[in-house]
C-alpha cells in the first residue's frame, strides 16, 4: 500500500534532436511530461524560452481522426462480417504497421469514399422518399383517365378538385342541376376526410360552376410539373423508385467490399492519434533558440529501465536524474496488491492521494468489501454478480479503470455470497417458496427479518470500527510525519473516550469501567485539544468545546444504519417475487409465471441493489471514512506513451513486457 | 353508521398506511425521475455517449418507491394479507400501522424530489466532465440518506407493533 516514489527528469536537448527524442521518449513510456507553461509567466524563463506554435497542425489532426471515426462508425452499421461481443485490440508487428501506413493515400481514399456515400445513401431515401409520398397523394385520382394537365377543351371547362367529406355531394349534384344546367359532375374517389370530383361545364358558364362548387367547399388541386394521366404517373413514380432501390443496393454492396479495409482505416486512426499526441507534446516544451527543455516524472520503479533506454542514446544531450524535494508534489501511481488493485477505482473516483500522503486504499477495501456484501446479502445474487464479472473479464480482457470495476464487482460478489449465507438469502426464500416450506436453507447466523434490532447494533459496530480505522489512519499520518504527541491527542484519547462511552451503553461492570474511561478520556481531552490556542482561558473552552465533536462522531455511527436497511430491502423483495412466482401453484401456467418472475424480477432486484449497494458503500468511505484523515487532490501519473485505441503494436514479433500505466 | 365501522377497522386502517406508504414515496420517485429523464433527455441529443452514466443518475431517485413498496409489503405480512390469513386488528392497532407508514410515506416523498433535483443538476456535471460521474452520484446519494433513515424508522416500527 503506498504511493510510488518519483524521480524527477530533466532533458536538456538540441532543437535538431527534438523530434527524433520526443519519438523515442514515446517508445519508452514511462515519462511524465509537466505542464511547463507557468514558467512561461516567470520573470526569469520568459525572456529565454517560448513555446513552439503546432495548434494549427494538431488542429487538422483533429480534423482528421474525426473523419476516420465517422466512416468507421458507419462501416460498423454494414459490416457483416463477424462481430466479436467483446471486441479486443488485435497485435500488429511494426514493420506491418508502417507499410501499411505507407500507403496511407490508398486508405485515405477509402475514408472519402466511405464518407461520401454515406452523404449519397441519404440522399437516394430522400427522393425515394419523395416519390413515394407522390405516389400516396395521386392515388386517390387514380381512376382519372384524363390528362391532369387539361384545362378544358374547345367548348367546355375542366375543374379538378376536393370538396370536404362534410359537405352533402347529393345536394351540390341537385344544385348544380338546377343553377347551371349545361355541367357534369364525376366522383373520381372519396376517403374518410374529403371527395375528389371532376366538374365540367360549358365555358359560357365557368364562373357560376365555381361559385356553386366554392360553396360547398371546393378546392382547386393543381397537379404541378405533371402531365399526361395519374396512372401514367404512378407507372413512372414506381419505376423511378425502383431504379433508386437498385442503385441502393449496389452502394450498399460496395460498402461491403470497403469492410475488407477497415482494419487498415483502423490502423490509420491509431496512427493520426499517436502523431496527435506527440505534436501536442511538442507543443508544450520550452524552447530557446537552439535547444528544448522537457521536465518530467519517471516512477522509482521504471527508472532501471529510463536510464538503460536513454543511455543508448546517440543525440547530444543532457538528462539530470534527482530525487524530489521535500514536500514537493509528484504525480501519483499506486501500488498495492492483487487483491486491493480493484479497489484503487473507489479511491480513484473520488480522488488520488497528494504526494506526501498515505494510501488509504488498504484499509478502505476490506470494508469495502464487507459492506458491499452486507448491503446486498443475498448468496444468488453473490453467485450471479461473480459469475458475470469473471466472464467479462475472461471474454473482454480489459485495461485500466474498467477492469478494476469488473474485478471489483467479482471480489464484491463473493463477499455478498459469504454474507448471504451467513444472513440465509438466497435468491430471498426460494428453496421454502418452491417446496412449500418443507425444506428451508437456515442461516448460518440470523435471519435479519426475525431479528432487525440485532443486526442494527451489529451495523453499528461495523460502522464504529470503521471509524475508529479513519481516526486510526489520521494517527498513521501524524506519527510518519513526526507529529507523536498529534497522534497520541487527537485520536488516542479520542479512543479512550468514545470507548468509554460505548461501554457506557453495555451498562453492568463494563459499564462502570466505561464511566471512569469517559471521563478521565474527556478530561484528557479538554486538557488537549486547545493546544494551539495561547490563551489560558480560550483553550479551556476550545477544550470543552471539542467534545461537542461526540455528537459528530454519533451521527456517523448511525450512518451505518443503512447496512441494515439496504440488506432488509434486498430480502424482502427478493421474497415478495418469489410469492409472486409462486402464486400460482404447481401448473403450467404458474410454472411459466414463476419462471418470468424469477428472471425479470431478480435480475431487476439485482441490479437496483448492487447499484444501491455501490453507491452507499462508496459513500460511507468517501463521507465518513475519508472525511475523517484524507485530503487528496493529487494529480494522476500518465505517461507519454504510444496510446491506441484497435491494435498493439509489437517490435520484431517480440513483445514489449507489458508496463504499468 | 356502517361507514364508520370500517373507518375503525384495524384491517383498513393498516391498509391505508400501506397505500400511503406506496403512493406518496412512489409519487414522488415519479416525479423526481421524470425531472431527471428530461435534462439527460437534453444531453443526450447532444452526446449519445452518455446515456449509460445519465441512466444510473436517473436511477438514483427511483428507490424512494421502492423503499414504500417495501414498507407497503412488511405491513401486508404483518396484517397477514399477504401470505397467512388476516388478523384480526383492533382500530388501536390499525391506527399503529397507518403511523408506522408516514415517515416513509413523507419523506419518501419530499426526498425524491430533492434527490431528483440534485441528480438532474448532477447530469450538467456528466455534461462537462464525464469522469466525474462518481462525484455527482454520491451529492445524490447523501439526499437518499435520509429516505433510508425513514425506510429504517418505518420498518422498525411495523416490525415492532404486536399483533
Amino acid at each position: 500500500m503506498s504511493i510510488v516514489r518519483m524521480h524527477k527528469i530533466a532533458i536538456i536537448g538540441l532543437e535538431n534532436d527534438k523530434e527524433d527524442i520526443i519519438e523515442e521518449l514515446m517508445n519508452i513510456g514511462v515519462l511524465h511530461i509537466s505542464d511547463v507553461s507557468g514558467k512561461l509567466q516567470d520573470e526569469n524563463w520568459t525572456e529565454l524560452v517560448n513555446i513552439e506554435e503546432n495548434e494549427e497542425e494538431i488542429f487538422q489532426l483533429a480534423l482528421d481522426i474525426e473523419k476516420i471515426k465517422a466512416s468507421l462508425d458507419y462501416l460498423k452499421q454494414y459490416d457483416k462480417g463477424k462481430k466479436a461481443l467483446f471486441a479486443q485490440k488485435r497485435t500488429v508487428d511494426i514493420s506491418k504497421f508502417n507499410s501499411i501506413i505507407e500507403n496511407k493515400d490508398k486508405i485515405w481514399e477509402a475514408v472519402e469514399l466511405i464518407n461520401s456515400m454515406d452523404e449519397n445513401l441519404n440522399k437516394l431515401k430522400q427522393e425515394k422518399n419523395k416519390l413515394e409520398n407522390s405516389i400516396n397523394s395521386l392515388s386517390p385520382w387514380k381512376s382519372l383517365d384524363i390528362p391532369v394537365q387539361l384545362t378544358g377543351t374547345k367548348a367546355t371547362s375542366i375543374f379538378i378538385g376536393v370538396i370536404p367529406a362534410s359537405y352533402d355531394v347529393n345536394s351540390l349534384k341537385e344544385q348544380l342541376k338546377s343553377e347551371v344546367e349545361e355541367s357534369y359532375i364525376h366522383i373520381v374517389s372519396e376517403d374518410r376526410d374529403q371527395i375528389y370530383i371532376v366538374a365540367i361545364c360549358h365555358k359560357s358558364r365557368a364562373d357560376e360552376l365555381l361559385n356553386v362548387l366554392k360553396n360547398h367547399g371546393f378546392n382547386k388541386v393543381v397537379f404541378k410539373e405533371m402531365t399526361g394521366t395519374v396512372e401514367q404517373n404512378i407507372q413512372n413514380s414506381k419505376h423511378e423508385i425502383l431504379k433508386i432501390e437498385e442503385r441502393i443496393t449496389s452502394l450498399i454492396k460496395s460498402i461491403d467490399d470497403l469492410c475488407n479495409m477497415r482494419e487498415d482505416i483502423e490502423m490509420l486512426y491509431d496512427y493520426l492519434v499517436v502523431e496527435k499526441d506527440r505534436k501536442e507534446t511538442l507543443g508544450r516544451l520550452l524552447n530557446t533558440e537552439h535547444t528544448f527543455i522537457i521536465e518530467g516524472w519517471v516512477p522509482e520503479t521504471e527508472i532501471d529501465y529510463f536510464k538503460e533506454s536513454t543511455g543508448k542514446w546517440r543525440w547530444d544531450c543532457y538528462i539530470h536524474i534527482s530525487e524530489p524535494e521535500e514536500g514537493e508534489e509528484y504525480p501519483i501511481l499506486l501500488e498495492n496488491n492483487k487483491l486491493v488493485q480493484p479497489f484503487e477505482v473507489v479511491t480513484e473516483m473520488y480522488s488520488l492521494p497528494h504526494a506526501g500522503e498515505i494510501d488509504p486504499n488498504a484499509i478502505m477495501a476490506p470494508f469495502f468489501f464487507m459492506f458491499f456484501g452486507m448491503m446486498v446479502s443475498d448468496a444468488g445474487y453473490g453467485i450471479l454478480l461473480s459469475l458475470v464479472s469473471a466472464i467479462a473479464i475472461y471474454k473482454l480482457k480489459p485495461k485500466g479503470m474498467l477492469e478494476k470495476l469488473l474485478k471489483l464487482l467479482l471480489l464484491c460478489g463473493i463477499s455478498t455470497i459469504i454474507w448471504g449465507a451467513l444472513f440465509g438469502g438466497w435468491f430471498g426464500d426460494i428453496v421454502t417458496q418452491i417446496t412449500g416450506g418443507k425444506v428451508e436453507i437456515k442461516p448460518i447466523w440470523f435471519n435479519p427479518l426475525e431479528d432487525p434490532m440485532k443486526l442494527l447494533i451489529w451495523s453499528l459496530i461495523f460502522g464504529g470500527i470503521h471509524l475508529y480505522a479513519a481516526m486510526g489512519m489520521k494517527a498513521y499520518d501524524a506519527i510518519k510525519k513526526g507529529r507523536i504527541w498529534d497522534a497520541i491527542f487527537d485520536t488516542g484519547f479520542w479512543y479512550i473516550f468514545l470507548t468509554g462511552l460505548a461501554l457506557l451503553l453495555v451498562g453492568g461492570k463494563a459499564g462502570t469501567i466505561g464511566k471512569y474511561m469517559a471521563i478521565i478520556g474527556a478530561i484528557l481531552l479538554i486538557l488537549t485539544q486547545g493546544r494551539a490556542e495561547k490563551n489560558i482561558i480560550k483553550k479551556f473552552t476550545k477544550g470543552v468545546g471539542s467534545l461537542y465533536n461526540a455528537v459528530g462522531f454519533m451521527s456517523d455511527v448511525l450512518s451505518y444504519s443503512r447496512l441494515l436497511a439496504l440488506g432488509l430491502a434486498t430480502g424482502v423483495i427478493a421474497s415478495v417475487i418469489n410469492t409472486i412466482g409462486t402464486l400460482f401453484g404447481f401448473n403450467i401456467i404458474g410454472v411459466i409465471v414463476f419462471i418470468v418472475a424469477f428472471f425479470v424480477g431478480h435480475i431487476f432486484n439485482l441490479l437496483i441493489n448492487a447499484l444501491g449497494a455501490f453507491v452507499h458503500t462508496s459513500r460511507l468511505q468517501y463521507v465518513e471514512f475519508f472525511g475523517k484523515f484524507f485530503e487528496g487532490g493529487g494529480k494522476p501519473y500518465t505517461p507519454f506513451k504510444i496510446n491506441t485505441k484497435y491494435v498493439n503494436i509489437i517490435k520484431n514479433n517480440k513483445e514489449k513486457g507489458e508496463r504499468k500505466s | 353508521m356502517k361507514i364508520l365501522e370500517v373507518l375503525l377497522n384495524g384491517q383498513f386502517l393498516a391498509l391505508l398506511g400501506a397505500a400511503f406508504a406506496v403512493i406518496f414515496a412512489g409519487l414522488g420517485s415519479a416525479r423526481a425521475v421524470g425531472m431527471v429523464g428530461e435534462v439527460a433527455a437534453g444531453l443526450v441529443t447532444e452526446d449519445p455517449d452518455k446515456f449509460s452514466q445519465t441512466l444510473l443518475l436517473q436511477a438514483l431517485p427511483g428507490t424512494q418507491g421502492i423503499y414504500g413498496l417495501l414498507t407497503a409489503f412488511v405491513i401486508l405480512f404483518r396484517i397477514g394479507i399477504i401470505g397467512g390469513t388476516p388478523a384480526e386488528l383492533n382500530t388501536v392497532q390499525g391506527i399503529l400501522f397507518l403511523v408506522a407508514a408516514l415517515p416513509i410515506a413523507v419523506v419518501g416523498y419530499k426526498s425524491a424530489i430533492a434527490q431528483g433535483k440534485t441528480a438532474a443538476a448532477g447530469v450538467g456535471i456528466v455534461a462537462k466532465r464525464p469522469q466525474e460521474l462518481a462525484k455527482a452520484i454520491t451529492y445524490a446519494a447523501m439526499v437518499e440518506t435520509y429516505a433510508i433513515l425513514a425506510l429504517l424508522g418505518s420498518i422498525l416500527m411495523v416490525f415492532g407493533i404486536r399483533v
